[in-house]
């Protein structure tokens, strides 16, 4: 290359250094921090990796562009890694090795990446289009793992990258030549930089006018997917699961199912706070017993997906139907039938948990320990509102058969195995299903023949005779997964890629088959259908249940459990009769990998307990006094609600009092009389608290109540005329409330997209606009000639006819006047003359001005016609061709 | 007459003989206008003497000391071979047998058109003895020192360097050529049509007229050093002639000479266009001729585009240029 001398170059180096490298670098940063955030088994700290990275980049950069040779460099590299690898082979200790090689990996594959950045930054041209490319795709990726996608969010990650993109596209010119740092050039560089920054913000602020109502609606509903909880919503959801005759709801539960389960195959966010609940389960001697937390059961075998869904309307439907989300405060809901339709009673108690949801996504269905039959909400402690978004009590009627340590599957600790053979003892009573309802057994057996479910079948019948107990037909499939081969290794292993097919769903049966026959290889969806299948082939009556496995925690908060997004889980539920639906986990430890402690989700303080809770309306108010008359029908006494035959009416202590409006803090003066409110009072020692008498009628109990009622908490009911704006509002963006999916995201990045391309394509006209209006209003004939010869030279060059390397005077005379018919030579040599000649304007050039300017117009409408000339200002290559320095071709009259 | 008209004469005259060529009759008439010289590279048989020669009939008689030929300004022809010494183009001292005294016997450099042909066909030192005379016009013989007519203008031909038998002149040497010029080959029509006329008119030599006197082109010469250059242009040869010795392919730049070379012939070729200034136009037709035989390329390649790219360059620049902003 040049051999001009080093110094120069190595000025050139710096100034590359600080106008390329530098932001890449940064870009880079950016990047490498977001796919941190979205992927944790890259978290080995951003700042190493970006120090890898950026080594690659400067090193390689600085190289090439001392012209160093692309071939010889990386044979180099290739040498020196060979050499580090062989390096890391030597190093003393397998644990070392393992280290030193995920360490290097890293290390090789980011200053890989910086390598080629710096190579073809410093080589080709349009790099900086690829760079972007890979930027834009690496951003685009790391985006769609997110699971609680907002716009800011994929705006804040985006935005970086179109900068740089732009950014790069303003500098690339000036990049091909050698950068002079002298007053001239270091302004017009100056004024590049001004531009640019000058044409982001023109670009977000016609954005922010153009899209401002697109935007804010997609935030709404971006907005309304995380939180939907309004019951109309609920309701209609629910409607159609009626119409769709229980199938399950492609894009709600599937979606919500999908996502718990993407959050398990890709790691990430594994540390998100789901929920945490205070579960009242102990084992005799007080340690905590902790219960699988389910959410949905898929029972119902759906051959158009190939795979097991949801369905409500399936024989003794053991769930309750409630939605937990957005009930009143205090709202309590029992559905006793749950106690029969549990088919079973041995070992079933009744037990109390409380659920504090981070997250209003569990709609529909109630998160808790199976055979939930009663539910209360609850207010969140103040200090906990940040986290815990809602919360509510439920009862639960658990057999102790589901103790979470007779589930859980022996690999992962074989000391369970004496512990769980004591179950299995126990569940060896049952015989067959021959006494249970011959509907219910048909429904939770039924299995497809044919083809690879022969084979499953098939596969499950060799494992065990068909006569045996149900339970060792259980402990057989159990046992199949715990194999070994002949050296001892596990033939099935838990993996989070299963195969080549990483969908989050529940795995169709095709994929179950692979995973049974072939790959042998999956996460908890796959054991959990695989055993669903095998079971209902083996006549069992199965479920396939999504939830939350629970894991003791430490003892500072005895019976709390908290559950992360990780802890998602699938297993199966067996019926026995009489004892109901069990669980078994057949998911298989992951032996390769130890899952790092999770951190510990200090749970909220148990609220305190109220003795009393009223749904009363305010009669008077007495704001000094802070004290109210009150009269209801209603109330809450000990956990018990009673309506009563007749209103009663009471004066009520405010005066200690925390007032609540719309679940937030208010003062006293906000409650007028009419309004509806919730009084609770709490269990206190402090308190004369009336113990209630079995046997007496809650009437006759109300007259030993306390008089004045001292209430803890008043919960003012949503006001009439503003729960009408509420439900206006809502109606008005129910209207644009739709769900929002990745098309409506793509759709309104295309328009952003679109809008910058608009005014780019719109660039070409905008300069014709400006030259023409300078023609206007340009002073003298110098300065109009001027004016002219430039729009002349503009227009001719977008009508087509671009001028090479030829000078002005030679385009008019062998390009335009032949093409166009014009005297656009006659012009230049007047123009010539004006501008290099001492002389000044003689008669008759004003008129040669003025009668070129106007023909110019004419001339190329003859030729190109009007609609294409007009077309031709959306070329912008052609356009932007027009400001660069036009290729010299070599003269061929001057041969040499 | 006005300079245009004479001019126009001239040229057309000359294009009667060399058909096809009118831009490199034009740099002929250029180099003779501003009072340099030229030499004109290409193979044998392609026009150069033919050229020479027309140019000085053109010219008509005026001048007092040299003989004329045909009734032009002095016209002279040196065929230059290997075995040429320089005293025969200065002349030497021969012996008079009537003055018993050495008397100065005039050679053939002493005329106002010179044809050098084959210029690279002499030894080294021919080549300069001429090449002095073209410098200083002058000729040192002995103690004495001749002026010559400070019309002296030679038309130096030179073949290819890759032929045989040829002695390269130096860059020293070829810088003072004010240009260098190839003539190539004719268009088919044009061929055809020198073919036709050739053989209606049989010999040039009776066929040219003279249209212009000896006195009409001094006071031409005069004219181009009034051409006006605007201070835009200069500043736009001075970085040519910059950018020439920075350039990356480029071993060894334009001179100061070069520059100073490039502003008078742009002068002359303006006019030669028939202006009283000069345009950016005439930068990019004269780079060619007057700089690149001034210039070593590091490649063959280079040697092509180099210097046509800082001139196109360039040019754009002045082009882009508002009078406003001059």
């Amino acid at each position: 290359m040049n051999e001009a001398n080093p110094k120069d170059r190595i000025q050139q180096l710096l100034i590359r250094w600080v106008l390329v490298v530098v932001p890449t670098i940064v870009i880079g940063f950016i990047t490498l921090r977001f796919l941190n955030f979205s992927y944790t088994n890259l978290n080995t700290g951003v700042a190493s990796q970006l120090v890898y990275f950026g080594l690659g980049l400067v090193l390689s950069y600085s190289l090439y562009h001392f012209g160093a040779r692309w071939l010889v460099t990386f044979i180099l590299l290739s040498i020196v890694y060979w050499l580090f690898e062989k390096a890391i082979s030597r190093l003393p200790g397998e644990f070392d090795v393992f280290y030193a090689t995920a360490r290097a990996q890293l290390f090789s594959t980011l200053f890989v990446v910086g390598w080629l950045f710096g190579f073809l930054l410093v080589r080709v041209r349009w790099s900086y289009i690829l760079i972007f490319a890979i930027l834009i795709i690496a951003t685009l990726v790391s985006i769609s793992d997110t699971i609680d996608i907002s716009l800011e969010y994929i705006l804040a990650h985006i935005t970086p990258v179109v900068v740089y993109g732009l950014y790069m596209f303003f500098l690339s010119p000036i990049l091909t030549d050698r950068i002079e740092l002298d007053a001239k050039r270091s302004s017009k560089l100056l004024i590049r930089v001004v531009l640019f920054a000058l044409l982001i913000v023109l670009a977000f602020v016609v954005t922010e006018s153009l899209f401002k109502n697109d935007l804010k609606a997609v935030e709404k509903e971006l907005a309304a997917r995380g939180a939907k909880g309004n019951k109309d919503g609920s309701d209609k959801e629910k409607d159609n699961y009626d119409d769709r005759d229980g199938l399950m709801d492609k894009t709600d539960d599937g979606y919500r199912l999908k996502d718990t389960m993407r959050v398990n195959s890709k790691m990430s966010q594994s540390d998100k706070l789901m929920f945490c609940s205070k579960l009242d389960n102990y084992f005799p001697d007080g340690t905590p017993a902790p219960l699988y937390f389910v959410y949905h059961y898929l029972t119902k075998y759906d051959p158009v997906k190939e795979t097991f869904t949801r369905d409500i309307n399936v024989p003794s439907f053991d769930e309750i139907k409630i939605d937990p989300v957005g009930l009143p405060m205090y709202y309590s809901y029992t559905d006793t039938t749950i106690f029969k339709k549990s088919m079973g009673d041995k070992f079933h108690k009744v037990v109390e948990a409380q659920v504090y949801l981070s997250e209003n996504t569990w709609k529909h269905s109630v998160l808790g320990p199976s055979n939930v039959f009663a539910i209360q909400t609850i207010p969140v402690e103040k200090d906990f509102q940040k986290t815990f978004l809602s919360a509510y009590k439920i009862y639960s009627y658990a057999s102790d058969l589901n103790n979470a340590y007779f589930v859980y599957n022996i690999s992962a600790s074989p000391t369970l195995e004496p512990m769980q053979k004591q179950r299995h003892d126990e569940l060896r009573s049952v015989q067959d299903y021959s006494k249970v309802d011959k509907v219910f057994t048909d429904y939770y057996t039924t299995y497809p023949r044919g083809g690879i479910y022969d084979s499953i079948t098939k596969l499950a019948e060799s494992l065990v005779p068909k006569d045996a107990k149900p339970v060792d037909k259980v402990i057989a499939v159990r046992d199949f997964f715990l194999k070994r081969n002949e050296n001892g290794k596990r033939i099935f292993r838990y993996t989070l890629k299963a195969g080549a097919v990483d969908d989050p769903n529940i795995p169709s049966s095709k994929m179950l088959y692979n995973f049974l026959f072939k790959t042998h290889a999956g996460y908890c969806t796959y054991y959990a259908g695989a055993s669903l299948f095998m079971l209902r082939a083996l006549g069992v009556p199965t479920r396939f249940t999504t939830g939350f496995a629970t894991i003791n925690r430490s003892d500072k908060n005895k019976g709390w459990y908290w559950f992360y997004a990780s802890q998602a889980h699938a297993w199966t539920q067996v019926y026995f009769p009489e004892y109901g639906w069990l669980d078994f986990d057949m998911t298989i430890g992951n032996e390769d990998q130890q899952s790092a402690p999770k951190p510990d989700g200090t749970p909220p303080l148990p609220p305190p307990d109220p003795w009393l809770v009223l749904n009363v309306k305010t009669n008077t108010v007495d704001v000094k006094a802070k004290k109210l008359e009150v009269s209801f029908n209603q109330l809450i006494y000990f956990n018990t609600p009673h309506t009563l035959n007749k209103t009663f009416t009471r004066t009520v202590d405010a005066s200690l009092c925390r007032v609540l409006y719309d679940k937030r803090d208010t003062t006293f003066a906000a409650i007028q009389p009419g309004d509806s409110l919730i009084i609770v009072s709490y269990k206190d020692d402090a308190k004369k608290i009336p113990q209630p008498q079995a046997g007496v009628a809650i009437e006759q109990q109300l007259l030993g109540f306390p008089s004045p009622i001292i209430a803890d908490e008043i919960h003012i009911s949503p006001k009439e005329k503003d729960k009408k704006k509420k439900d206006a509002t809502k109606k008005k963006s129910k209207l644009t409330e739709k769900k929002i999916t990745f098309k409506e995201i793509a759709l309104l990045a295309s328009k952003i997209v679109g809008s910058l391309l608009l005014l780019i394509l719109l660039l070409p006209l905008f300069y014709l606009m400006y030259r023409l209006i300078r023609i206007a209003f340009s002073k003298n004939p110098n300065d109009k000639a001027d004016q002219v010869y430039r729009a002349a030279l503009y227009r001719f060059h977008i009508a087509g006819f671009e001028r090479d390397a030829e000078t002005p005077l030679d385009y008019a005379r062998t390009k335009i006047d032949p093409t166009l018919n014009l005297n656009f030579e006659e012009f230049m040599r007047m123009y010539l003359r004006l501008k290099y000649s001492s002389g000044s304007l003689r008669t008759g050039d004003q008129e040669i001005i003025n009668s070129f300017s106007k023909s110019i117009g004419i001339g190329i409408r003859k030729k190109v016609g009007f609609i294409k000339s007009l077309f031709n200002y959306f070329n912008v290559f052609r356009a932007s061709r027009f400001f660069q320095q036009p290729p010299s071709i070599n003269n061929e009259n001057q041969s040499l | 007459m006005s300079s245009a008209i004479k001019l126009k004469s001239l040229t057309d005259n000359i294009e009667t003989i060399i058909r096809g060529k009118p831009q490199e009759v034009k740099y002929v008439v250029t180099a003779l206008l501003a009072r340099g010289h030229i030499l004109l590279e290409d193979n044998p048989g392609a026009g150069k003497t033919v050229l020479a020669k027309t140019l000085a009939q053109s010219i008509s008689e005026g001048a007092i000391d040299f003989q004329s030929t045909n009734g032009g300004v002095a016209f002279k022809r040196i065929q230059f071979t290997p075995d040429l010494l320089p005293m025969d183009l200065i002349g030497s001292h021969i012996f008079d047998e009537a003055k018993k005294d050495f008397v100065f016997k005039k050679g053939p450099l002493f005329t106002h058109v010179l044809l050098a042909d084959e210029i690279n066909r002499a030894s080294p030192k021919v080549q300069s003895a001429l090449l002095e005379c073209m410098a200083e016009n002058q000729i040192s013989s002995g103690d004495t020192t001749f002026q010559l007519d400070k019309f002296f203008f030679t038309i130096a031909t030179q073949n290819p360097i890759e032929m045989e038998g040829t002695y390269p002149l130096p860059a020293a040497q070829l810088d003072r050529f004010y240009m260098k010029i190839s003539f190539g080959y004719v268009s088919e029509e044009v061929e055809f049509d020198i073919y036709t006329n050739y053989l209606a008119i049989g010999d040039s030599k009776n066929t040219v007229k003279q249209v212009l006197t000896y006195n009409d082109v001094i006071e031409l010469q005069q004219e181009a050093e009034n051409v006006y250059v605007h201070p835009e242009i200069i500043k736009g040869i001075v970085r040519i002639v910059q950018a020439t010795r920075n350039h990356q392919e480029i071993a060894l730049g334009s001179s100061t000479r070069g520059g100073i070379t490039f502003i008078k012939c742009l002068k002359a070729w303006a006019l030669v266009n028939q202006r009283d200034y000069v345009i950016e136009d005439d930068i990019r037709a004269l780079a060619q001729p007057v700089l690149h035989h001034r210039l070593i390329f590091r490649n063959r390649e280079a040697s092509k585009t180099a210097l046509q790219q800082l001139v196109d360059k360039e040019v754009n620049t002045l082009a882009k240029m508002g009078i406003s902003k001059l």
